[in-house]
């Protein structure tokens, strides 16, 4: 252990003090600053794609509904609007981690992000890093992660943009953005509300969604300040979600869920010739409160503080090599009605390679250790690659060990918290083809992950519910995509298209993971004409299994949407008006068994920019 | 999510419970009165929050062993944690606690004849007296001042009486014009018995035993309670005890104390003269006639709920609590496995037909 501490110090100081060679094209600091280092330039053999602002705004309800129609992301959402559960390449929830302007924001008391209370439309840039990322983010970044960045940028600008909406089951949606830029400020504040009865009713059944409403507001503001070579930013996101949980076909459901999040970071990055050094302090909170029954004040809580005081410095050796090193303190605080008060100390080191041999051909090294108050971590590593063998044509590869570490629920639970819980660790790999024409790009990813120690609750001998480092699981799959895009005069034409085949088996019982389809795929079609747009969305969902047996399934869905969009007034104002059909062809499907999902529903939005 | 599913298992972890000890003959039917009439009736709970419960059914003669039989006749859904079953006549009273809700069929066909689903908030169990049903409910599981025993008129299948009772009422069991309804605590532990006097639906009595009394037998002019013991994650842990009331007076006799707090008992039932129970993954036995708390067990097995029934232990393994289980069967003359069938999803409850 100790040797590992000198090594790492050793590397770290090493790269902090000697003083060579000079910068490369990162520097280009007029247009774009903020943006997270370690996935842009030390990613390149990962595949890494970003949700263009379009498809953003197409299914803006929730992160879950744009992931779901436009990623391999499986979500498990316990009924329309209620707590949604990602599995990326068939692991667990708390195996993706959703990271926010750079740091993880997955719950420290459940270890997972529901993706119903991210609001899609706070984030400038959403980015899907798939594979192993713990070296980079810390626990949870197993599958892969999911990143909300906000963009900071410093040329002169003033945009205003307001979206109002309106739909089936009363769904009202506000979103509202102003950027003011300048060379040297920034700033933008953003407004999001969305509010549905969500009543819809169940297709073929005598039944409608009971006690399934929802509210959400989030305000955001990012602020950003230059002078000489220091850069100063402020990151803000203040969340508010008030839920009913719905009821299924066999149980009623008189549950509410209120949940608070707020995230503050604040940074402060110095440049030189070979360097780039960024001091971090950032303050997240999150509290949930559940009430079982909802016309009485009795409820559950439980609340986190999260301090952490980060510092990275990176550092140009050459033209091609740098290395980015962090160290990172954070301090967990957590409470609540079932983990009494604990608190988590975690001390990060962390060192990034990469190396451009060639124009070619790259490569990068990561390591992490960390040290904690709780338990022994293991050191994370990290190799990828990447080769241009053709100008159309590039293969890229990773290898990492990952890991996840167990949550204040899982440690300190009452009853049935089990503070002897080790890390899960996963190892895995992946291959990436990645071919690009003038107007097709096609990507062809193969994975492997090898999990153990994974954690899982069971009833030990007495019949309590006991969390163990037990499971293990071995997932591996392809995943395909293919973006088409072609413009003839005033047509523009653009097809995308994704497929996954997932493996997720449970190697105790050999049998495929429960809540993870083998096949899921996804579609897009999208065709402009002058200032008329049409869009067809399409998502097949295959079967998944309830039981750990695999008798128990929900069936496959496909499902349907469509959408008009026109604009009026294309100058420096434009007007867009739009509306969406969802489930076209108004299929009953359940995404979690006994839960159906909505009925063929419509929203009509229009949007200023100004 | 992981939360939820917790919390999920957390209240599946104290909603276990033996099987109820519904004593009754099936009266000797000479025309075949349906096709579940000579066999053995598994409640499988089933998921919690989503899903169903299911009930299978295993023919005597080991020749059909059916799933979901409710739902193969009726072609609806049964409900969502399917807790207890208690027979009147020729009906079964099928509780399914989280739908608050009692599904009566006819016990032979299992074609439903009525849905009582006004009046019950997280119903437990069902016992019948001439022609009434008695129902223990929870109410707000979160609430201890809310528990209530239903009083059901068979005839018209509705709720004409309710009776508050202290928190958590689990069992009942019925003798002469009482019923005797135990509190086990809901989600938490209590140790309390409450005697209702039938003909005027009070409660005449309520006697302190030991803590969380989970299953009932009665012998003769005794009323036996196994009482489980405050379990480790209560504030003290206690040990469990084995408890004798006499039905003539009400009053507690007797009480045999488990040697350790460690020692968690359940699924009392009856063999002969004997009282079997499970305790630390072995069924022990116990002579009514000379009682006390044996030292060597009869057989090993750690199950979610077991009865004896005709010289043999039915006993179901719930497994991982997310797939389908198993029952059991032990010869209790040798003390050795005999058959083994898959059941349901969390099976919680064993009756004969």
């Amino acid at each position: 252990m100790m040797k590992r501490y000198l090594f790492i110090l050793f590397t770290f100081c090493f790269s902090a003090t000697s003083m060579l060679a000079q910068l490369d094209s990162i520097q280009n600091l007029d247009e774009v600053v903020v943006v997270d280092a370690k996935l842009t330039k030390y990613s390149e053999g990962f595949k890494v794609r970003s949700i263009s602002d379009t498809l953003v705004s197409r299914n803006n309800t929730s992160l879950t509904d744009v992931l779901r129609f436009n990623s391999s992301i499986y979500f498990k959402e316990n009924g329309y609007g209620m707590v949604s559960s990602p599995s990326f390449r068939g692991t667990n929830a708390s195996q993706t981690a959703v990271i926010w302007n750079g740091i993880s924001i997955n719950s420290n008391l459940n270890g997972q992000t529901d993706f119903n209370l991210i609001v899609p439309n706070a984030a400038d840039h959403i980015t899907i890093r798939s594979g192993g990322g713990s070296v980079q983010y810390g626990s949870g970044a197993i599958g892969g992660s999911v990143h909300l960045n906000n963009k900071i940028s410093f040329k002169k600008a003033q945009e205003n943009e307001l979206e109002l909406s309106h739909g089936s089951y009363e769904t009202s949606k506000f979103n509202f953005r102003r950027i003011t830029s300048s060379k040297s400020m920034y700033s933008s504040v953003n407004v999001n509300y969305i509010n549905s009865l969500n009543d819809y009713k169940y297709i073929d059944k005598e039944l409608k969604n009971e006690n399934g409403a929802f509210q959400k507001l989030n305000v955001g503001y990012n602020f950003g300040a230059r002078f000489n070579n220091h850069i100063l930013t402020w990151n803000s996101n203040y969340f508010y979600g008030d839920r009913d949980f719905s009821s299924s076909i066999t149980a009623p459901s008189n549950n509410n869920y209120k949940d608070v999040t707020t995230r503050n970071l604040l940074t402060w990055i110095m440049k030189s010739n070979q360097f780039i050094s960024k001091v971090k302090t950032a303050h997240l909170f999150e509290r949930y409160r559940y009430f079982p029954d909802k016309d009485k004040l009795q409820f559950s809580e439980g609340k986190t503080n999260t301090y952490i005081a980060d510092y990275s410095l990176e550092y140009f050796a050459s033209e091609k090599l740098k290395f980015n090193t962090t160290l990172n303190y954070t301090l967990i605080d957590g409470k609540g009605s079932n983990i009494d008060s604990n608190k988590r100390n975690t001390l990060s080191a962390v060192i990034l390679m990469k190396h451009n041999i060639s124009s070619k051909l790259s490569y990068g090294v990561n390591v992490r250790q960390e040290f904690l108050n709780d338990f022994e971590n293991p050191l994370l590593i990290s190799l990828d690659g990447k080769y241009q063998i053709k100008p159309w044509y590039a293969i890229k590869m990773n290898a990492s060990r990952n890991y996840r570490v167990p949550t204040f629920n899982d440690l300190y639970w009452d009853a049935g918290g089990n503070i002897d819980l080790i890390p899960e660790t996963s190892l895995q790999a992946e291959i990436g083809n990645v071919f690009n024409f003038s107007d097709l790009e096609l990507s062809l990813n193969g994975f492997y992950i090898d999990s153990k120690d994974l954690i899982s609750w069971r009833p030990n001998e007495t019949g309590l519910w006991q969390p163990i480092n037990i499971a293990e699981t071995q997932n591996y799959g392809l995943e395909f995509s293919s973006e088409f895009s072609k413009r003839i005069n005033q047509h523009a034409l653009s097809l995308l298209m994704s497929y996954s085949y997932t493996k997720a088996i449970n190697k105790e019982k050999n049998k495929q993971l429960l809540y993870v389809p083998f096949h899921k795929a996804t579609g897009l079609l999208q065709y402009q004409y002058k200032n008329i747009s049409f869009n067809y969305q399409l998502l097949y969902n295959g079967e998944v299994f309830t039981t750990t047996d695999n008798i128990g399934i929900v069936e496959d869905y496909l499902v349907s949407n469509i959408g008009l969009e026109y604009q009026l007034n294309t100058n420096k104002t434009p007007i867009t008006l739009g509306g969406n059909i969802n489930n076209l062809f108004n299929i009953y499907y359940e995404n979690v068994a006994y839960r159906p999902m909505p009925d063929r529903n419509i929203k009509i939005f229009i949007n200023f920019k100004f | 999510m992981n939360f939820l599913k917790k919390l999920t298992y957390l209240f599946i972890a104290v909603l276990i419970l033996a099987s109820c000890s519904n004593d009754d003959d099936s009266g000797d039917p000479v025309l075949p009165l349906g096709d579940y009439e000579n066999g053995i009736l598994i409640t499988n709970e089933g998921p919690f929050g989503t899903g169903t419960g299911t009930i299978s059914f295993i023919s005597e003669d080991n020749s059909t062993n059916e799933g979901s039989i409710f739902q193969n006749v009726n072609e609806s859904e049964l409900g969502n944690i399917v807790q207890s079953i208690g027979f009147n006549g020729d009906n079964a009273y099928i509780v399914v606690n989280n739908s608050h809700k009692i599904q009566v069929v006819n016990r032979y066909t299992f074609e439903l004849v009525a849905t009582i689903d006004t009046g019950l908030i997280n119903p437990r169990n069902f016992v019948a007296v001439e022609n009434s049903g008695y129902v223990t409910n929870w109410g707000d599981p979160f609430d201890d001042a809310d528990d209530f025993v239903a009083v059901i008129d068979l005839t018209t299948n509705t709720i004409v009486e309710t009776i508050s009772v202290d928190f958590g009422p689990e069992k009942l069991i019925t003798d002469r014009n009482n019923v005797y309804v135990a509190h086990k605590g809901g989600y938490s532990q209590n140790n309390k018995i409450t005697i209702i006097d039938t003909s005027n639906n009070t409660v005449n009595s309520t006697v302190d035993v030991g803590d969380v009394p989970n299953s009932m037998v009665l012998i003769d002019n005794d009323l036996w309670i196994l009482c489980g013991g405050n379990p480790s994650f209560a504030t003290t842990e206690t040990n469990g005890s084995l408890v004798k009331l006499d039905l003539n007076s009400n009053n507690l006799i007797q009480t045999f104390d488990f040697n350790n707090t460690t020692d968690h008992p359940s699924s009392l039932t009856i063999y002969g003269s004997n009282l079997l129970y499970n305790l630390n993954g072995s069924v022990f036995s116990v002579d009514v006639d000379t009682p006390s708390i044996p030292t060597t067990s009869i057989l090993d097995g750690s199950f979610y709920t077991m009865t004896a029934n005709g010289g043999k232990l039915y006993a179901t393994d719930a497994g991982d609590f997310a797939s389908n289980g198993t029952l059991k069967v032990f010869d209790l003359s040798t003390n050795t496995e005999v058959e083994s069938y898959t059941v349901g999803i969390i099976p919680g409850g064993i009756y004969f037909n």
